[in-house]
């Protein structure tokens, strides 16, 4: 019983950074119906930037958070505007594709920025552990769970208490009715593709200080943890992003103590597959089912 | 007060307006009649910025507005209700009146102040008002587009087809908002196919088809024009 609450505490703090990464992917989803598929890799060339000044400087590791968070929100505005707003409104797969190319261009620059693939990443504090009764926490960890929590809750104050806001909002509702209010949509898109970075960067630095390393195939990862997490939630949905990600991390937790390491991101996997099975909205995604959808159903 | 000269929009090669020219008076209701299909939409949508003229001009109060886009036509005082009241189905009605006064850059007090108005105007609106609009009935939709559309103090209110979709007891309704609205003031500009209820709102008519107007005049003009009234007020006597 200890052992499965440890389990699933560990998973939630995990799960945090998962949730953030859905978060990013939901907001331009919300916003664009698309997916920006090189999310993953603009925090992966982020952090390596961060890690470059590290690797050749020995800065300080706030000064690595500060430029892998800045520099994501570089390479998303760079994404967006090669990907997204280059691409006709109405060719949504033509975007998807050059996201993905872009991936693999960032890639690249990640490889000849730092030749040697792997490279440690600071930590945030020496790694360490606290103790709270039976249980065992780990510091990075909990951290991680703090800083996602406060990013949860600044994008929440953004999102409904501020005219941007309220754009944001009222463009992932319907972009035409919000055009008629006089919200600009190219600008509000790139002030989502701004949010989704900040999120993604902050992920990206959580977790890579967690695992002390990073290599190029960490875009890979986050890409993903991320569409999993949305996925689960329910695509566009915020709240189902947080959700998602959470029941990622914790089931996740499990199947690395109770079936071990290689069962880690088959879990992911198969959950993923459960979900879109039963529940191919996910979560608290909208029901989807058109009254056409329905009536197929019945023949 | 809203002048448009020889307005002519296309789309691709199809020119949908074909050099509409038209006066929407200041303190009055206008009304385009028009079937499907003969540029009614167009015109309003040309008017709001949504859609470029390729020629003519929009001018609002002696300010020429053809070629502003959408976000700057709302700002100096163009809003529009659109067909199927295309309120934000996930977010409450609060919100919906808020995101109206977007254009405006109004502090948070005076867009309060006009959130209450609102609500003063359309009491129902206010026992809903933490509901998603979503929720809410096609009338209560269409006055909450009404209302949003308010919420951007325009000079000229556009509103597509507000009666459409709706049941006639709730139509009625609607057209009793818009007669309460122009009494207080606020000039319209409304395109109808219910020429019935718009003869007793509308102070001036104009008829379109295939992209032109085709005929305009008072309400008492429009009834006594025998073929408008076959075929847009489904008289007996034709």
């Amino acid at each position: 019983m200890i052992d499965f609450i440890q389990n699933t505490v560990d998973g939630v703090m995990f799960g945090s950074s998962y949730a953030l990464l859905a978060i990013g992917f939901t907001i331009v989803f919300g916003v664009m119906r698309r997916l920006n598929l090189a999310f993953g890799a603009s925090i992966m060339l982020g952090a390596y930037m961060g890690t470059w000044l590290h690797v050749h400087y020995q800065v300080h590791v706030l000064v690595v958070a500060v430029t892998t968070v800045a520099c994501t929100v570089l390479v998303g505005i760079y994404v967006e505007r090669l990907c997204f707003h280059a691409v006709r409104r109405d060719a949504a797969l033509a975007s998807m594709v050059s996201s993905f190319v872009i991936w693999m261009q960032l890639e690249e620059a990640a490889i000849h920025l730092l030749p040697e693939r792997t490279y440690a990443f600071p930590g945030l504090f020496a790694a360490g552990s606290y103790e709270a009764g039976p249980f065992l926490f780990r510091t990075e960890q909990t951290a991680m769970l703090l800083l996602a929590a406060v990013m949860v809750g600044a994008l929440h104050l953004l999102l409904h208490r501020t005219r941007f806001g309220l754009a944001l909002r009222a463009t992932s509702e319907n972009p035409l009715a919000a055009a008629y209010m006089g919200i600009h949509r190219t600008w509000t898109v790139l002030c989502a593709f701004v949010l989704m970075s900040l999120a993604g960067g902050v992920a990206g630095f959580a977790i890579l200080a967690t695992d002390q390393q990073i290599t190029p195939f960490f875009g890979l990862w986050a890409t993903f943890k991320g569409l999993i997490a949305m996925m689960l939630g329910g695509m566009g949905s915020l709240p189902g992003a947080i959700l998602g990600g959470l029941l990622l991390g914790v089931v996740e937790a499990h199947a690395l103590w109770y079936l071990g390491a290689e069962y880690r991101d088959l879990s992911a996997f198969l959950l993923l597959f459960a979900m879109l099975v039963s529940r191919p909205g996910g979560l608290l995604g909208q029901r989807i089912l058109s009254r056409e959808e329905l009536a197929f159903r019945r023949v | 007060m809203l002048s448009i000269r020889d307005l002519v929009t296309s789309y691709g090669n199809i020119e949908a307006l074909r050099g509409i020219s038209l006066d929407a008076a200041e303190g009055e209701v206008t009304c385009l009649l028009g079937p499907n299909g003969a540029g009614k939409t167009t015109t309003l949508f040309t008017i709001a910025g949504i859609l470029t003229a390729k020629s003519g001009a929009v001018v609002l109060n002696g300010e020429d507005m053809t070629r502003l886009r959408a976000a700057e036509v709302v700002s100096r005082g163009i809003a529009l209700v659109p067909e199927n009241r295309l309120v934000f189905p996930r977010m409450d009605v609060e919100d919906n009146l808020r995101a109206g006064a977007y254009s405006r850059r109004a502090s948070a007090a005076e867009i309060a102040a006009d959130v209450a108005d609102m609500y003063r105007r359309f009491p129902r609106l206010e026992e809903r008002k933490d509901q998603l609009a979503g929720t809410l009935s096609g009338g209560e939709q269409q006055m909450l587009a009404i209302a949003r559309g308010l919420m951007a103090r325009p000079r000229i209110l556009l509103m597509d087809e507000p009666s459409i979709g709706l049941a006639p007891m709730i139509v009625a309704e609607i057209f009793d908002i818009i007669r309460e609205l122009n009494r207080e003031g606020v000039t319209i500009l409304l395109v109808e196919q219910n020429a019935r209820m718009a003869l007793d709102v509308a102070h001036k008519f104009y008829l379109i088809e295939g992209g032109r107007i085709t005929f305009s005049g008072s309400p008492g003009e429009i009834e006594q024009d025998e073929v408008i009234q076959r075929a847009y007020l489904g008289s007996r006597q034709g």
